[in-house]
């Protein structure tokens, strides 16, 4: 063994060309496997980091009359499941919140949560560092602690280990940290999507949770999401059976607040569904994906070593004829092969970390949980396990050739080496044809999915992203208490922004469109009765400064936009976009038409609608717009703001000024997650985009092993015809004679192969019907399209070793083999 | 028919030497002639042969084939002078091992401007005439060596070319075999077509009319 070892590694260092391309072929097969297979592995099999995360369910409501799916809970709602749910060890409530931290040489916004003292024992997570929330920390007046992560210790606190009972101030109020959480806690984790709620970052503050008694008598003020622990013997269904008795109570108890049918009622959703779930199509996608380049590899690998073994019939005829048997020369082929298998894995390794790298610093900031992904002992296993798979499949075939006696006793009569058996010659053809045939299912589903994309950017948002900057603002509830102080600070922010040289204008929104953000509000509208068969309607709700649709260039369709003096003492108005016009008044005008918001329609104001704005596609390029209506900001001003600013050209140099306009105002107030609107509507098609940079590349790998395979093959193919193409060339054939001979044996070939790998790609391309976009899994011209390209590099492929050939004279070409 | 004026044919050595195959070559064939090339192994006999053939084209000095100067003429349309004018027979047969008796008689026809029923009437007339016509459908390997020269010699001149040239076309064969061959160009040259061979052997010379003699790349 150690012999053949050494031999194999004789071998390749006399080849270097041979080795290195064999190397470089496997490591890209590898390389992308390693990379999916990191992706998989921290996505889609690595626990969530919390005990038994399999028992852990996240519990929303529904609504399903209004069509909303998955929403918050409102408190006396928690302390209703909780007090009256027997199937959990324990129930917790959170919120996810920001906190503007000051002090230092800059106020800065941090990503958090609020939570119950229950919270961090239903994860099962301990801190590395002081304690966790116990009961007295929830009561009101004594939420003044704060639990922060190891990241913010390290970064914000340089470490400090006397960290525990230090002070900070954080939205305007004094609070004293009591425990950091280590580095791999995470929670919320930003997948969870709950309608209504933000959760752009990665949590590092957690704040205790204490409801006020207002709060707890407001059954439909629905904020909170609840996170449980499954008790032992307990089953997921079992649990959601008891959910449903206590909704139906509710329902019973509370008739003014719930519908009297089953169309309200809470959901666990396992937590390991709701995070890995919308991941899984694609990582599978992504998994066949590169299992189809590799492999393309080993198809790529077996020609170069069927080349070899033919090159070596001399040697292994030899060899049989010196009593080596079949299993001696097969293992001689093997151990050559798994270790140029293996030197390739680890260049593959190396790739894959690269590329891992790469990947993470394109899409951390906008893919979820994207900076978890690793390579660790799993993958490096699995990796190594296919790095040897994959020297057996492509030296089997070879090493079997190699030891087969038949053959090779040809081959000693004749003495004219070069000549092997027809046979082999139509593995090889056979190769050829897979190789095509995979490379074009691949090629096909990143042509789908790139023509997806292009539409996607063709898609008309609804607003102009062009030369805005976008920033947060959150106003905190203790210096910012009552509606006239935050009416205040937007008026005057608007103003003194507005006059900055270079801006056009600017406004506010609390909800930005394609930021991950939303919110919705069921209205009641004047002269329409809402009853159990006809609830409220419930839309998209947003609150808006004047100037914001002009910022946005949000076309206005009909009426007037908000204007200053649409404040606090003046008539409530609304205006709304022509998806709501359309749904509740399609036959008439809906300007002049009166709406309140709220679920007690006697209590809320009539606000008029003064205008109807066009539609904005708030989720995302690929959603549909849905209805929205607005409210302005100076009649019910929100804490939290985004500020959108319009310029004359590229804003990002506007930054600073901006920031001192705004710290004239308020020098505690920070601005947070500035970006440009166009940077906003790029990462709303972000994880889409990632897709198509991997399969893209996937696919163009694909294509280049193949195009590398089918020139292997036919150089081959040409130099063993050399000495019969120089006969027809000595006896008249033209080049383009023997160019039609060759490269049309080439061309029938690959026409096999497009037609296996159109027929195989038409029956799979379905499977990426949610990943398309106006695009048909069976889209003609993209089939057309790479089938063309494919057809067009095969050919050069086979062109360029064809071409060399006719170059040379016949006089020499006839030498060749005499 | 053909007038060579100071051919040079030479490889590089390597280290900027020179290496010369053929030096100075001086020579005209008459239509009709039949031309013996004899001289010691490594003389160029074949060099000289490839480069009247056409089939190589890294030489220096003149080459007129009737009022053509190949010298002058791009690869494409030598290649399709030689189409017209010449035949070839080799040493080593060179017969296509795929391909049957009838299928390597049809190459030459396939490369020139034939008709389906002119290339089928032609290589009939040709196994006819060869006496092959049993042997149509067999392989080369199933043939004797003379057999398969027979077809050698039938292919080289299926599109009736003007000049025939040989490299030692009896070469691998036995003597009876050989004379049969050397019966053929005779016969072949009597019909009026010029033929040049390299032989080693007196006797082979013999059947030519005159005999050109190289020694080290030049003629003596
Ligand atoms: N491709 C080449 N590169 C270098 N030298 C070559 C090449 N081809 C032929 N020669 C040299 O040219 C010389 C003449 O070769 P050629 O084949 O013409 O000889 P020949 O007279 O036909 O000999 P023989 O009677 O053995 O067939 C030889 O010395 C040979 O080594
Ligand atoms: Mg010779």
């Amino acid at each position: 063994m150690l012999n053949d070892l050494r031999f194999a590694f004789r071998l390749l260092l006399k080849n270097p060309a041979f080795t290195a391309v064999a190397v470089v072929a496997i490591a890209l097969g590898i390389g992308a496997n390693t990379a999916v297979l990191s992706l998989v592995n921290a996505l889609l099999i690595r626990p969530l980091p919390y005990r038994a995360p399999a028992r852990i369910v996240l519990m929303l409501e529904h609504f399903r009359a209004q069509h909303l799916d998955a929403i918050p809970v409102s408190a006396p709602e928690f302390v209703d499941y909780q007090t009256n749910c027997r199937s959990f060890d324990e129930m917790a409530v959170f919120q996810p919140g920001t906190f503007n931290v000051s002090g230092g040489d800059r106020p800065e916004r941090i990503f958090g949560a609020v939570g119950s003292a229950e919270l961090f024992n239903v994860l099962g997570v301990a801190p590395i560092r002081g304690r966790v929330f116990e009961p007295p920390d929830c009561t009101a007046g004594h939420d003044d602690v704060l639990i922060i992560s190891e990241r913010l210790w390290k970064r914000r606190f340089n470490a400090d280990p006397q960290i525990i009972g230090s002070k900070i101030v954080a939205n305007g109020r004094g609070f004293t940290i009591v425990g950091v959480m280590p580095a791999s806690f995470e929670f919320p984790i930003p997948l969870f999507g709950i309608q209504g709620a933000q959760f752009g970052e990665r949590a590092d503050v957690w704040q205790p949770l204490a409801f006020t008694a207002q709060e707890l008598k407001i059954r439909y003020s629905r904020g909170y999401a609840i996170v449980a622990r499954l008790a032992q013997g307990v089953s997921a269904k079992q649990a959601q059976a008891e959910l449903d008795t206590v909704t139906a109570a509710m329902r019973r108890n509370y008739p003014d607040n719930y519908p009297k049918d089953d169309s309200f009622g809470i959901t666990a959703f396992p937590l390991n569904q709701v995070v890995l779930g919308p991941m899984k199509p694609l990582l599978l996608i992504l998994l066949a994906a590169v299992f189809l380049v590799l492999l393309i590899a080993c198809a790529n690998l077996t020609t170069m070593m069927l080349a070899r073994a033919a090159s070596r019939e001399r040697e292994m005829g030899i060899r049989v004829a010196l009593g080596a048997g079949r299993w001696r020369l097969l293992r001689q082929v093997l151990v050559e092969s798994i270790f140029l298998s293996l030197c390739g894995g680890i260049a593959g390794v190396l790739l894959g970390i690269w590329g891992l790298d790469l990947l993470k610093r394109i899409g951390t900031q906008t893919v979820p949980r994207l900076s978890e992904v690793n390579l660790d002992w799993h993958v490096l296993i699995a990796t190594f396990v296919i790095a040897v798979g994959t020297g057996i499949v492509f030296g089997l075939v070879p090493g079997l050739v190699s030891g087969d006696p038949n053959l090779t006793e040809t081959l000693k009569e004749g003495g004219r080496g070069l000549s092997s058996g027809p046979r082999r010659n139509h593995l090889r053809q056979a190769l050829v044809i897979a190789e095509v045939a995979l490379a074009l299912v691949l090629l096909t589903s990143a042509g789908l999915l790139i023509k997806s994309f292009v539409q996607l950017q063709n898609v008309d948002a609804g607003f102009n992203p062009q030369n805005v900057l976008t920033m947060e603002i959150s106003l905190p509830a203790l210096t910012y208490s009552d509606n006239a102080t935050r009416a205040r600070f937007y008026n005057e922010a608007q103003k003194r922004i507005a006059s900055i040289p270079g801006i056009k204008k600017a406004g506010f929104t609390n909800i930005l469109p394609m930021s991950g953000t939303n919110s919705d509000s069921s209205f009641n509208i004047e002269g329409r009765m809402s009853d159990d068969k006809n609830p409220s309607p419930d839309e998209e709700f947003r609150q808006v400064s004047p100037g914001f649709f002009e910022a946005m260039e949000i076309s206005l369709l009909r009426g007037r936009p908000f204007s200053e003096s649409d404040n606090a003492d003046a008539p409530p108005v609304t205006i709304i976009n022509a998806a709501l016009a359309k749904r509740y008044w399609p036959n008439e005008d809906a300007i002049g038409k009166r709406i309140n918001v709220g679920a007690s329609a006697a209590k809320e104001k009539w606000a008029t609608i003064i205008g109807i704005v066009g539609n904005v596609r708030h989720r995302g390029l690929d959603y549909d717009p849905l209805p929205e209506y607005y409210m302005p900001i100076t009649q019910t001003p929100n804490s939290q703001a985004v500020l959108v600013v319009r310029s004359s050209q590229d804003a990002a140099s506007l930054i600073s000024a901006i920031r001192t306009a705004l710290r004239e105002i308020d020098p505690a107030q920070p601005i947070a997650h500035v970006r440009t609107l166009e940077q906003v509507v790029a990462d709303s098609v972000a994880p889409r985009r990632l897709s198509i940079w991997l399969l893209g590349l996937f696919a163009a790998i694909a294509l280049s092993l193949a195009s590398i395979g089918i020139y292997g093959v036919m150089s081959f193919l040409v130099v063993q015809r050399t000495h019969e193409l120089g006969v027809r060339m000595a006896l008249g054939a033209q080049r383009r004679d023997i160019l039609r001979l060759v490269v049309g044996h080439a061309a029938k070939l690959i026409l096999t192969g497009t037609l296996i790998g159109l027929a195989f790609a038409f029956a799979t391309t379905h499977l990426l019907a949610a990943m398309l976009y106006h695009v048909s899994p069976h889209d003609l011209t993209t089939f057309a399209f790479v089938t063309v390209v494919l057809g067009a590099i095969a050919l050069v492929a086979s062109y360029i070793p064809t071409s060399r050939v006719i170059r040379t004279d016949p006089m020499l070409a006839l030498a060749h083999t005499t | 028919m053909i007038r060579l004026h100071n051919i040079e044919r030479s490889y590089p050595l390597g280290r900027g030497q020179i290496f010369y195959v053929l030096r100075d070559i001086d020579l005209d064939i008459a239509t009709g002639d039949f031309v013996s090339v004899m001289g010691p192994s490594g003389a160029g006999k074949s060099t000289l042969l490839h480069i009247l053939g056409m089939h190589d084209h890294g030489w220096t000095g003149e080459y007129f084939f009737d009022e053509a100067a190949v010298h002058h003429l791009k690869s494409k349309e030598r290649a399709s002078l030689r189409n017209e004018q010449v035949g070839f027979v080799f040493q080593q047969y060179h017969l296509l091992d795929d391909l049957t008796v009838y299928e390597n008689l049809d190459i030459p026809l396939s490369y020139r401007h034939y008709s389906k029923s002119e290339r089928a009437a032609l290589v009939a007339d040709a196994l006819d005439r060869f006496q092959i016509v049993g042997k149509k459908d067999l392989y080369p390997r199933q043939l004797s060596g003379g057999q398969q020269q027979l077809v050698g010699v039938a292919r080289a001149i299926i599109a009736s070319p003007k000049l025939l040239l040989a490299d030692e076309p009896t070469g691998n064969l036995h003597s009876s075999q050989g004379e049969e061959i050397m019966e053929l160009f005779r016969k072949l040259n009597e019909e009026g077509v010029t033929i040049v061979q390299v032989t080693h052997s007196e006797k082979n010379a013999s059947y030519g009319k005159r005999i050109v003699q190289l020694r080290d790349g030049w003629i003596v």
